[in-house]
């Protein structure tokens, strides 16, 4: 084609004139550098030696915690951080020897913590103390001259407005670790930025944290401030309303006083976790300032980790409180009917091992509903039996979610354990031992044996029973709103179902007028629940008194106390369960407890010690305030 | 089909090549002090953290990487498939750049990305491929008639090819690379070669609307251009990047500061340090003689590009690679300009150099076209 030929076209001038004019504008461009760089250079030099720049960081305000009804829990502080700028200091050593001597910390851990960041550049601010005192800073002010610089910087640490409530559900925040910083979860975060490390703060980190601002200052050669350069504003982080009730929290927290253990309310019919106290608690406000050796080895005391949330962590054997579950899978199975009666001589003979009824003297002749209310334990040794290991695991485990960890969401959850012929032979390696016996059956028809579950596991299991069959899943979280009030998350009215049971009516029925039994009647093991009759809330329960073997030691430890309950009884509102370590008897430990808890959930004041009047219309003697 | 046999590997310019490379692994080793932070980790595309004390640099890195390969590609396909696709190439960039004036996203206040679930297009890109590619067809089609230099009426379908992606560019508002745009296909024009007195009746023209256009352009790039004139009336707001940028080049003196020892960099004194503004941190740490080094590889390539279009047997290979030529010969000028204070702030980023994965594919996706070029020059002949 007669257009790709070019004979009229200079092409070659062309490109000639075209590398002329690159030259030409290139040289131009040398021109300015030669200009700017070299003729006026020396200017420019100066006038960046006097420029510079200080880049700080506005940590921004964490967002807050509140209860179910919106009162505050954690919200924040100003606190003062020490911080140093290398860079200002003639001679940085001394500068922080100097206020050791000052602050009487010891100079070489101030070193430590320099070096530490040694990283950041010499203009950064690196931080030494934080959260000082009032005085400090003072001291500090008074002492500037000595302490080339030293800044003190107002930052917003965490308020626990009381105290150690909730501790295990609120947790606690701590400066980011050298771990965390390499894990991409942490994308973003800096040396030296303090985030939820445990608890709701940790799990919500995301929503809590808030962005962090920066001001860009401008400072002379002296470290003067001149002026800002540019800056972006810090943006609050997201506020976090728990489900948890203040009042009951206290209420539950101040019951474990004392004591080891856990007490948990659950709504059954949204999953929602009213109260949930552990004990022994740690107060999270220690983690503000630097966590010292010894609290450190008070905090992880081998006797009771204050860290562990007993309610979600803790596993203990149900105790009686599992022969609610038995109970269901025996009547939804066909092996027992309602009516049956059963001798209780007070012990039962298998083989030629006797397993013996918490009441030596034996129950006479007990049906279901009088099995439960009394807690006899030859009942369930045969009923057990009857049903064997692997239907009881049946119940327990597919149907009520025992040994399953509840997806509460906040720290790690111990799953408990609910054995099976199936689960013997894949944990032991003895061929021996890998076989199931049947005589490993009964302890474990009344919540003894190899069988574990946590608190929040018998609150689950328990609010189905009385709900109606729904297997619901615990929450702790209602809703999460920014600092400006749009709202990111909210957990629906209905509860979200694991699980919708299969179960008779009739049979839950049945098992809910035992376990009011268990409180109202003058025979029942957990009448120390009940409320006030004047108010007519009626209560039901089960109460469990676990054997604590330690084949170890061969010192027999005093019992787990158990109780779980529900109320009102008609139309349950509140599940609860109580568990007191080594606390002795379920009815007359953990019982009063729970009572507590639903008092304050119904609203109804203590009544004064002095005037104590008798719960019951007959005062029950205080032997049979014992089962198992 | 054997568009890429024994002889075709005989015209491999080796100085393209050369400057080719040589350019970006200069501008990695600027990059890893502009980007310097001691205590950075690099998360690479969501995948690991690495870590690394340049987050720039080991990004860069991987851009120059993922652009040789697209290079390679520019490389292999035959230059008459761009001639054959050329208006295609130019419709699709011309729907896209429609396209995001209705649904695109806006960053920074300017409309200029397409969101394509997860990347980002950036359609102006497109449009430099497909307007040099264009343009070369539609003069090479169209050579002036009386065989020396095109005249007034020959001027308006290839004027019109340039104006329409031009305005809808300005209107993002993105002017640097509208003004870029106008500058490669006018270049291409005055390669074929304009009338004197057309050339003259056009600067009067362009001049006249002048004043219109300025009243047009948003509040911003009209107070970019007046600070320009003038950057130490407003220190803080427009006239901080030139100032800032001019003490940093300036302290550079003869020899620099040094490496990684730039206080107007490392201080963050320049916010786009690693992208629009990196020249700066040359200049503060390399100095004057750096300055020269750099001017002069981007010299080098230059020649070598224009070599190549200079030997070319027919007139769309010579204006492919001439485009291209022109294409980044406008940006570095553009962009050193604005960053020693010669022109205004309009957010072009160094070829090769600065911090960025598009630009660094497209731009080494011409060099390859222009290899490719080079390669075939006596191969080619378009059907």
């Amino acid at each position: 084609m007669a257009s790709f030929e070019r004979p009229s076209l200079n092409v070659n001038m062309r490109t000639w004139v075209a590398m002329g004019f690159c030259a030409a504008c290139l040289f131009v461009l040398a021109l300015r550098l030669w200009h700017l760089q070299i003729i006026n250079g020396h200017v420019f030099r100066d006038r960046s030696e006097n420029n510079r720049l200080r880049m700080v960081y506005v940590p921004p305000p964490r967002g807050l915690i509140l209860d179910r009804n919106g009162e505050v829990l954690v919200r924040n502080r100003p606190s003062f951080n020490v911080d140093f700028v290398t860079e200002d200091s003639p001679n940085p050593e001394q500068t922080v020897r100097a206020l050791a001597e000052i602050t009487g910390q010891p100079a070489d851990d101030l070193l430590e913590k320099l070096t530490r960041q040694g990283k950041r550049r010499m203009y950064e601010p690196k931080l030494l103390l934080r959260d000082v005192s009032r005085d400090l800073v003072a001291k500090i002010a008074a002492q500037r001259y000595r302490l080339p610089g030293v800044i003190v910087s107002v930052v917003p640490a965490r308020d626990y407005i009381h105290g150690d409530l909730a501790a295990h559900a609120i947790g606690y925040i701590r400066e980011i670790s050298g771990e965390q910083l390499k894990n991409p979860l942490y994308a973003g975060y800096r040396m030296g930025d303090v985030i939820g490390q445990y608890g709701i703060e940790a799990r919500y980190e995301r929503y809590l944290q808030g962005e962090r601002g920066s001001q860009a200052v401008i400072v002379n050669a002296a470290g003067n401030k001149i002026g800002e350069a540019y800056s972006h504003l810090a943006l609050p982080g997201s506020d976090v309303l728990l489900t948890i009730d203040r009042r009951l929290q206290e209420v539950a927290d101040r019951a474990l006083t004392g004591k080891k253990g856990a007490v948990v309310a659950m709504d059954p019919n949204t999953g929602d976790i009213l109260a949930m106290a552990a004990a022994p608690r740690f107060a999270p406000s220690i983690f503000t300032t630097e966590v010292s050796k010894e609290t450190w080895a008070d905090l992880v005391d081998a006797k009771g980790n204050k860290l562990t949330n007993r309610v979600t962590q803790g596993v203990y054997p149900p105790g009686s409180v599992f022969k609610i579950f038995v109970a269901a899978a025996a009547l939804s199975e066909g092996v027992v009917t309602p009516h049956e009666r059963f001798f209780c001589p007070g012990y039962t003979l298998f083989g030629t091992r006797k397993f013996r009824c918490h009441k030596h003297s034996g129950h006479c002749s007990v049906d279901l509903f009088e099995a439960i209310v009394q807690s006899c334990d030859v009942y369930f040794y045969t009923v057990g039996q009857r049903l064997g290991v692997d239907r009881i695991y049946q119940y327990a485990h597919d149907l009520f979610e025992f040994g399953e960890p509840t997806g509460l969401g906040i720290g790690d959850e111990s799953s408990g354990l609910i054995p099976s012929t199936a689960w013997k032979a894949k944990y032991f390696r003895n061929p021996e031992d890998k076989k199931w016996y049947p005589g490993e059956t009964l302890p474990v028809s009344i919540g003894q044996g190899a069988i574990t579950t946590t608190p929040l596991q018998i609150v689950r299991g328990l609010s189905a029973v009385v709900n109606g069959g729904v297997v619901v899943k615990p929450r702790i979280v209602r809703k999460v709103v920014t600092s400006d009030g749009r709202l990111l998350e909210e957990t629906p009215a209905t509860p979200e179902v694991v699980r919708k049971l299969d179960l008779d009516p009739e049979i839950l029925d049945k098992l809910k007028r035992s376990m009011v039994g268990v409180v109202e009647d003058k025979r029942g093991t957990g009448h120390r629940a009940a409320l006030p009759e004047v108010h007519g809330i009626s209560v039901g329960g089960k109460t469990g008194t676990a054997q604590v073997a330690s084949r170890e030691s061969g010192i027999k430890d005093e019992d787990h106390a158990w109780f779980a309950g529900y109320a009102p009884a008609d139309n349950p509102k509140i599940v609860v369960a109580a568990l007191v370590e080594n606390g002795g008897h379920g009815g007359a430990e953990a019982a009063p407890i729970a009572q507590d808890v639903l008092a304050a959930f119904f609203g109804i004041p203590d009544p004064p010690p002095e005037e104590a009047a008798p719960r019951k219309k007959k005062p029950t003697p205080v032997v049979e305030a014992s089962d198992d | 089909m054997t568009s890429l046999d024994k002889r075709v590997f005989a015209h491999f310019d080796w100085g393209l090549a050369f400057f080719t490379l040589l350019v970006p692994l200069f501008g990695l080793v600027v990059l890893f002090s502009a980007g310097y932070d001691a205590e950075g980790t690099v998360n690479l595309f969501g995948l690991v953290n690495v870590n690394f004390p340049s987050a720039a640099c080991l990004k860069q890195g991987v851009y120059l990487m993922v652009g040789l390969i697209v290079m390679c590609i520019g490389i292999a396909i035959p230059t008459h498939t761009f001639y054959r696709y050329s208006f295609f190439l130019y419709g699709v960039a011309l729907v896209l750049l429609v396209a995001v004036a209705g649904v695109g996203v806006v960053v920074n206040g300017s409309r200029r990305w397409l969101d394509l679930g997860g990347f980002n297009l950036q359609p102006s890109e497109f449009m430099k491929l497909g307007l040099i590619v264009t343009m070369a067809r539609v003069l090479s089609k169209r050579p002036p008639r009386d065989g020396r230099s095109y005249r007034f009426s020959e001027l308006l379908v290839p004027g019109l090819f340039i104006v329409i992606p031009m305005v809808l560019i300005a209107r993002q508002p993105d002017l640097g690379t509208a003004l870029s745009l106008g500058i490669v296909g006018v270049g291409q024009i005055l390669f074929v070669g304009v009338r004197r007195k057309t050339l003259l009746a056009i600067v009067i023209a362009v001049l006249a609307l002048a004043y219109p256009a300025w009243e047009m352009l948003h509040d911003y790039q009209q107070r970019r251009i007046l600070v320009l004139l003038d950057p130490e009336s407003d220190p803080k707001g427009s006239g901080y990047h030139i100032t800032q940028s001019k003490i940093a080049v300036g302290s550079g003196e003869l020899f620099g500061k040094g490496y990684r020892q730039g206080t107007q960099t490392q201080l963050e004194f320049l916010p786009e340090h690693t992208t629009d503004f990196v020249f700066s941190v040359l200049a503060e740490e390399w100095g004057f003689v750096g300055c020269l080094f750099l001017l002069g590889l981007f010299f080098g390539l230059f020649v070598s590009m224009l070599r190549i279009a200079s030997r070319t047997r027919d007139l769309f290979s010579c204006l492919l690679a001439f485009g291209f030529t022109v294409q980044i010969f406008a940006h570095v000028v553009i962009n050193i300009g604005m960053v020693i204070g010669l022109m205004p702030v309009v957010g072009i980023p160094l070829p090769l150099i600065s911090y960025g994965g598009s630009s660094m594919l497209s731009i080494l996706f011409g060099l390859g076209i222009v290899q490719g070029v080079s390669m075939r020059r006596l191969q080619y002949r378009p059907s």
